[in-house]
């Protein structure tokens, strides 16, 4: 398989993300030998998560939960689109002492995917500057692979 | 009736003698579980890690332009074996949000993030120097030496007459000692820690060295993406503090008689700050002779800035390239 027929698409539950499936999934029905994969990634929880008595085995089962009804609700878009399940995976992780646009690429990187497709919020500099765009990350940082932005 | 029994007899002299115990009406308390920290009152001790604090002020601190309140958290002592006067932080977690132009972030106090800061900087020059330790109730105390110096603001102030004085004397000095904080920042970044509360009065300056020293590492914030951006916001409104020697904001501009009209309409929105909006980034504007490089710096923090720094270190490397420019 190319490495361009492998797609890596980051997903949560926003709509932005939907809008990227859509068009994974239209773009993927017509390619005779893809493989996509889903990746949700959540971050670490909040510095005072353990003073509260939380416990990262509970945060990330809940996590975990969530992320089920993400990647059923991406499955069932692609499925609808014609794409088999067979030719889908799922990855789940937790950013971990890193950002979750840096989280994105080591998942590119290991399993070497040749397309990175990601939905685009609109957000302002302000936002950008606090809370960072994941788009505006891999696109500066892509190298070797292609990225959609879907907006 | 004051039971001396209680207490070790290595201290006792110190303790006899001093005016905050002499001069109090009732006997000191010895408190040991310092969670409570509002019913410690002045003239009692704390026993913490082996050591006995006697309490004989508190610290005070104010945003600008607001009377300062006294922490209560953060009283000052006396160390009763070794005689040195000291800054004691007791545990108070708290979380609230702060909110810039109506984005809002949830900020933390968190007392394991500083002792983490204190134990990395321990011996750096450029930060506040202290220890940790656990009380009998095992809550971590911070036990921190007192910097003798002013804050970088009121240090400032001091520094030539006109603004112009003050930028061409000084200005150069104050800059060389600021990418050494800026280094130690970035060294805190390294390390996966935040300095948490950048601020122009969070450097203070050695009266003995000149150095500047950066304190109050207690605070925290969720920002799982851009995790130091509020730190390199905070550097950057101390860099625009430093040139400037004051924050100005559009109506400052127009009170100004020296500045009036004239300068407020060479003023856009884009010339503000990008967080914020609230004071002017663009000061070249302000004050023509700042070198363009210094102020192309500040414009990364403005509201019309299309490229924005990712790091601290991109911030250092510009303004070392900068001042070897000029």
């Amino acid at each position: 398989m190319a490495r361009s027929e492998k797609i890596l698409i980051a997903i949560d539950e926003g709509e932005t993300s939907l809008k990227a499936l859509r068009y994974v999934a239209r773009m993927a029905s017509s390619m005779a030998n893809v493989s996509i994969c889903l990746l949700h990634i959540y971050p670490e929880p909040p510095p005072d998560f353990y003073l509260k008595g939380g416990v990262l085995e509970d945060y990330q089962k809940e996590k975990s939960t969530k992320a089920e009804e993400i990647f059923a609700l991406g499955e069932r878009i692609l499925f609808e689109a014609g794409i088999k399940n067979t030719m889908v995976q799922r990855i789940l992780r937790l950013a971990s002492g890193t950002t979750i646009s840096q989280t994105i690429l080591d998942v590119q990187l290991e399993g070497e995917y040749g397309t990175v497709v990601v939905g685009k919020r609109g957000v302002s500099k302000a936002e950008e500057f606090l809370f960072g765009s994941i788009s505006n990350a891999l696109a500066r940082n892509s190298c070797r692979f292609t990225t959609w932005v879907v907006g | 009736m004051i039971d001396w029994n209680r207490y070790p007899a290595h201290i006792l002299p110190k303790l006899k003698e001093h005016y905050a115990v002499k001069s109090m009406r009732r006997p000191p308390r010895l408190i040991g579980d310092t969670r409570d920290f509002t019913n410690i009152d002045y003239g009692d001790i704390i026993h913490v890690g082996e050591r006995y604090f006697l309490i004989v002020g508190y610290t005070k601190e104010g945003r600008f332009g607001i009377d300062e309140q006294p922490k209560q958290w953060v009283p000052k002592v006396y160390d009763l074996e070794s005689g040195e006067r000291k800054i004691v932080k007791l545990t108070f977690h708290e979380v609230y949000t702060l909110s810039f132009g109506g984005l809002e972030v949830t900020c933390y106090r968190s007392p394991e993030k500083e002792a983490a800061v204190i134990e990395l900087v321990r011996g750096n020059p450029y930060f506040m120097q202290g220890y940790s330790a656990l009380d009998e109730a095992d809550n971590l105390v911070r036990v921190l030496d007192i910097i003798q110096g002013k804050r970088l603001d009121k240090h400032l102030e001091t520094l030539g007459d006109t603004h112009r004085e003050y930028f061409e004397k000084h200005v150069g000095k104050v800059l060389v000692n600021f990418l050494d904080s800026i280094k130690g920042i970035s060294l805190l970044h390294a390390h996966g820690l935040k300095h948490g509360d950048i601020r122009r009065d969070h450097i203070f300056v050695d009266r003995v060295d000149g150095r500047f020293r950066w304190i109050d590492f207690d605070y925290d914030f969720y920002l799982p993406e851009r995790p130091f951006a509020l730190d390199l916001f905070g550097l950057g409104n101390v860099l625009l503090f430093i040139l400037g020697r004051k924050n100005f904001r559009l109506a400052d501009i127009l009170k100004d008689p020296e500045m009036g009209p004239e300068v407020f309409e060479k003023l856009d929105s884009n010339d503000l700050s990008l967080v914020s909006a609230d004071r002017i980034f663009n000061i070249r504007k302000i004050f023509p002779y700042i070198p363009k490089c210094l102020n192309d710096i500040l414009l990364h923090f403005s509201a019309g800035t299309n490229v924005m720094y990712d790091s601290v270190d991109e911030f250092h490397d510009d303004l070392v390239a900068c001042m070897e420019k000029i």
